[in-house]
């Protein structure tokens, strides 16, 4: 809006000459001008002509200035229409009635034309940012209209995500109080096919939607995972490595999770970066903190992630309590926070015949007058009768843990396949499709290598291990290799896999056959580190890394067993 | 003698209202002729509000035109009149028709 | 909240000071003081000492340091912290990241 822009000013005086003095300046100046004589006229000509501006005498007949000031101020709405009153009044009591009606400013007799023009020219700057600011609340208001509505779509579908599962089983409690829309924190909680509970607690960094963000993959990783009975371990890594990876840097979840075995009466729990959990033994009455010794999900690679967790057993009436650092970080009206003591004070009351987990949300609601800055969390968790698990358990839970349970597998490699392939990787994809054997992906390809080239190298190479010990045999043991596998004319390695579903675990039998003439292996079992010609054939390797690894017949059959458990 | 308007006001206005001057000069001569009997009759029937309201607008008007005695003179009248006070109005009033008469001439010899 | 930062006079360090809360309406001047700088230091030192309060974002901020200042390599001692700080920093084992004093 340029100042060349003429305005449309309304002028209302009932004194002819100061009318005329007026409307010459005014026009003068370039604007156009609405000339009448009375207040009633001045709010008529308002309606019709919607002027920019309005300079009002303060005593006219029929209406005066100060009733056609809060008439137009009326009229005019949200929208500033600056009105300048024309007075020749000095007293302080009419000046202050001037503004009480809604004027702007005063414009004192004998008008001066430099003044008038000073002032309209900021009135009409005013005016043009107070349009502008309006623009804006509108358009700031609209998008927040539209934010919220996007956020209340999303949210159910993040409801549906992240707070399902079980967590209206009887043995759950929990409070999820969100500051925005969306909560930083995230609570998930599922049955694992095996009968255990696995719950876990996150508060990721900031609120709203970009913490909702993370907190998509992870429940959908968690219930994903939990379903097909992978091992708190394996989701955790799965979690840590999806989040380190979508996450931008200074955006990370602090977490606790929790595998609640009803069977064994024993939990497993991991606490990155949350608050202590404490765990409220029953027979006793002592809390027993459980500390975070781990970083936040999302921080480290998956190479440096730390996965060890604390074993403890708990008793039927024992409550864990997890929660975030809403509670320990809650403020009162002089910004001090409730804090561990006050909390674990809550644990001591043993007069008290309120739930302890009523007691800690009514103290910190008391505590913090209701008003709150960070999200506040908190769940509390017993032992369940495992027979009462089970049937939560079938809603969800179609199948029996997923992927590939039981099944076998027959290939026989021939020569010209060992010069151009190695079947390593293929078996490897083909075990990964057991759940519960994807952790175990480093040592099942340790055993298969060592077995595959066991039964390829001096079984249908008849290459001779002893030759490995010196570096000169070395090389020449590679050399010979070689040219042995460009000549190989016959031979076989034939692989057999076959695993079973074997309590909460399985159990995965490999057979390497190969077409050699076998070994003197029966002596060699029996004292398996001391033998010189041993050595050479990684045996004493794979027996530490399966659960029985025999030889069969000549020698040129061997089958390792390799367990595993669903609680690993 | 005194003067009854202040030069510099009206070169000020002249310059202003251009062709318009005179036309100006007229209707606040108008205005003063219409209003000098109205205070007399608010005087009369003491009222009070037209009385304080007519010497008001006297007051503005003149001002604008740089006739500072007269619009002094009722500025007194204006605060009598708010006072509602007739002690002393009627002198007032013939002082207004004597000074609108310097100021008369004055404005129209300009 | 203040953040003030300077480098040290053998010009090898830059000193990051935190004053009253830090949170997250920290995030930009505390980026400021160490991405404005023209020459990488060798090393960082975020001095804690009037540092009341610090809450995940700050510890997020923190990682981001971290990253800048070279990820697994970088040298970033925390300093001068009071109780309240060292807890939180303890909770999230950030000692595993950062030399904490």
């Amino acid at each position: 809006m340029s100042e060349s822009v003429p305005l449309t000013i309304l002028i209302a005086d009932d004194t002819d000459s100061d009318r005329l003095i007026l409307e010459t300046i005014v026009k003068k100046e370039g604007h156009n001008v609405i000339s009448v004589c009375d207040g009633e006229e001045a709010v008529a000509a308002f309606v019709e002509e919607s002027p920019d501006m309005v300079l009002l005498d303060a005593l006219m007949p029929k209406l005066d200035g100060f009733g056609a000031a809060r008439k137009i101020k009326e009229l005019a709405g949200e929208e500033l229409v600056p009105i300048i009153f024309l007075t020749s009044l000095t007293d302080t009591e009419s000046l202050v009635r001037c503004l009480d009606a809604g004027g702007d400013d005063f414009l004192s007799k004998p008008y001066n034309r430099v003044i008038l023009k000073a002032k309209i020219k900021s009135f009409r700057r005013m005016r043009e940012m107070h349009q502008e600011v309006q623009v804006q609340r509108d358009q700031i208001s609209s998008h927040n209209d539209h934010l919220m509505q996007e956020q209340t779509i999303a949210k159910q579908v993040f409801d549906n995500i992240a707070h399902t599962g079980c967590l209206n089983a009887d043995n759950v409690k929990y409070i999820l109080s969100p500051l925005a829309v969306f909560n930083g924190d995230v609570i998930v909680a599922a049955v694992r096919p095996s009968g255990s509970m696995m719950v876990l607690l996150g508060d990721f960094t900031g609120h709203g939607l970009p913490a909702a963000i993370g907190a998509m993959p992870l429940a959908s990783s968690f219930y994903g995972m939990v379903q097909k009975g992978f091992s708190m371990v394996d989701i955790l890594r799965e979690i840590n490595q999806k989040l380190k990876q979508i996450l931008p840097i200074g955006v990370f979840c602090c977490a606790t999770m929790v595998d609640m075995s009803f069977s064994k009466r024993k939990i497993k729990i991991w606490n990155g970066g949350l608050p202590d959990c404490y765990l409220h033994r029953a027979s006793s009455g002592e809390v027993e903190p459980i500390r975070s010794t781990h970083l936040p999900l999302g921080v480290l690679d998956n190479m440096s992630f730390k996965d060890d967790c604390l074993h403890i057993e708990m008793e039927e009436d024992d409550r864990l309590y997890m929660w975030s650092d809403g509670i320990i970080e809650s403020r009162n009206a002089h910004g001090e926070m409730f804090g561990e003591e006050r909390l674990m004070g809550l644990f001591k009351d043993s007069a008290s015949s309120i739930p302890v987990f009523d007691r800690i949300l009514t103290a910190v609601h008391e505590y913090s007058q209701g008003e709150r800055d960070d999200d506040l969390s908190m769940i509390e968790l017993s032992m369940a009768d495992p027979a009462a698990v089970t049937n939560t358990n079938l809603e969800y839970e179609p199948q029996r843990y997923g992927g590939m349970l039981e099944w076998s597998l027959d290939l026989e490699l021939k020569p010209s396949t060992f010069r151009m392939f190695d079947p390593l990787p293929l078996l490897l994809n083909i075990l990964v499709e057991v759940p519960g054997l994807r952790s175990h992906s480093g040592t099942l390809y340790t055993i298969l290598a060592e077995l595959y080239s066991n039964a390829l190298e001096h079984g249908v190479l008849g290459l001779d291990s002893e030759w490995k010990k010196t570096p000169e045999g070395f090389a020449k043991y590679y050399a010979e290799r070689k040219t042995r596998v460009d000549q190989l004319q016959g031979g076989y390695v034939r692989f057999s896999l076959d695993h079973q579903v074997m309590g909460d675990g399985g159990a995965l039998r490999i057979g390497v056959e190969d077409s050699g003439d076998g070994f003197q292996h029966r002596e060699n079992i029996n004292n398996t580190h001391k033998s010189e010609g041993y050595s050479g054939r990684g045996i004493p390797l794979i027996s530490t890394l399966c659960d029985s690894l025999r030889y069969i017949g000549s020698g040129n059959r061997v089958e390792a067993v390799f367990r595993w458990d669903a609680d690993d | 003698m005194t003067s009854s308007v202040d030069a510099e006001t009206l070169t000020m206005l002249k310059d202003v209202m251009e062709d318009d001057f005179d036309t100006l000069i007229t209707t606040y001569v108008d205005d003063v002729v219409a209003r000098i009997p109205r205070l007399k009759a608010a005087l009369g029937s003491q009222n009070f509000e037209d009385l304080r309201h007519c010497a008001h607008s006297l007051k503005g008007s003149s001002s604008n035109l740089g006739a500072l005695p007269l619009a002094d003179l009722c500025m007194q009248v204006e605060t009598l009149a708010k006072e509602m006070c007739v002690e002393g109005v009627e002198p007032l009033l013939t002082q207004i028709e004597t000074e609108f008469h310097q100021v008369k001439a004055q404005l129209e010899a300009f | 909240m203040t953040i003030e930062s300077r480098v040290s006079e053998d010009g090898q360090e830059l000193i990051i000071s935190i004053q009253g809360r830090f949170d997250f309406s920290a995030h930009q001047d505390f980026r400021n003081s160490y991405e404005a700088l023209e020459q990488a230091p060798g090393k960082y030192r975020v001095d804690m000492n009037e540092t009341t309060y610090l809450d995940s974002s700050a510890l997020g901020m923190l990682l981001l340091l971290r990253d800048h200042a070279g990820g697994n390599a970088a040298q970033i001692e925390i300093v001068n912290c009071s109780p309240d700080v060292k807890k939180i920093l303890t909770i999230s084992n950030f000692e595993q990241l950062f030399s904490i004093q």
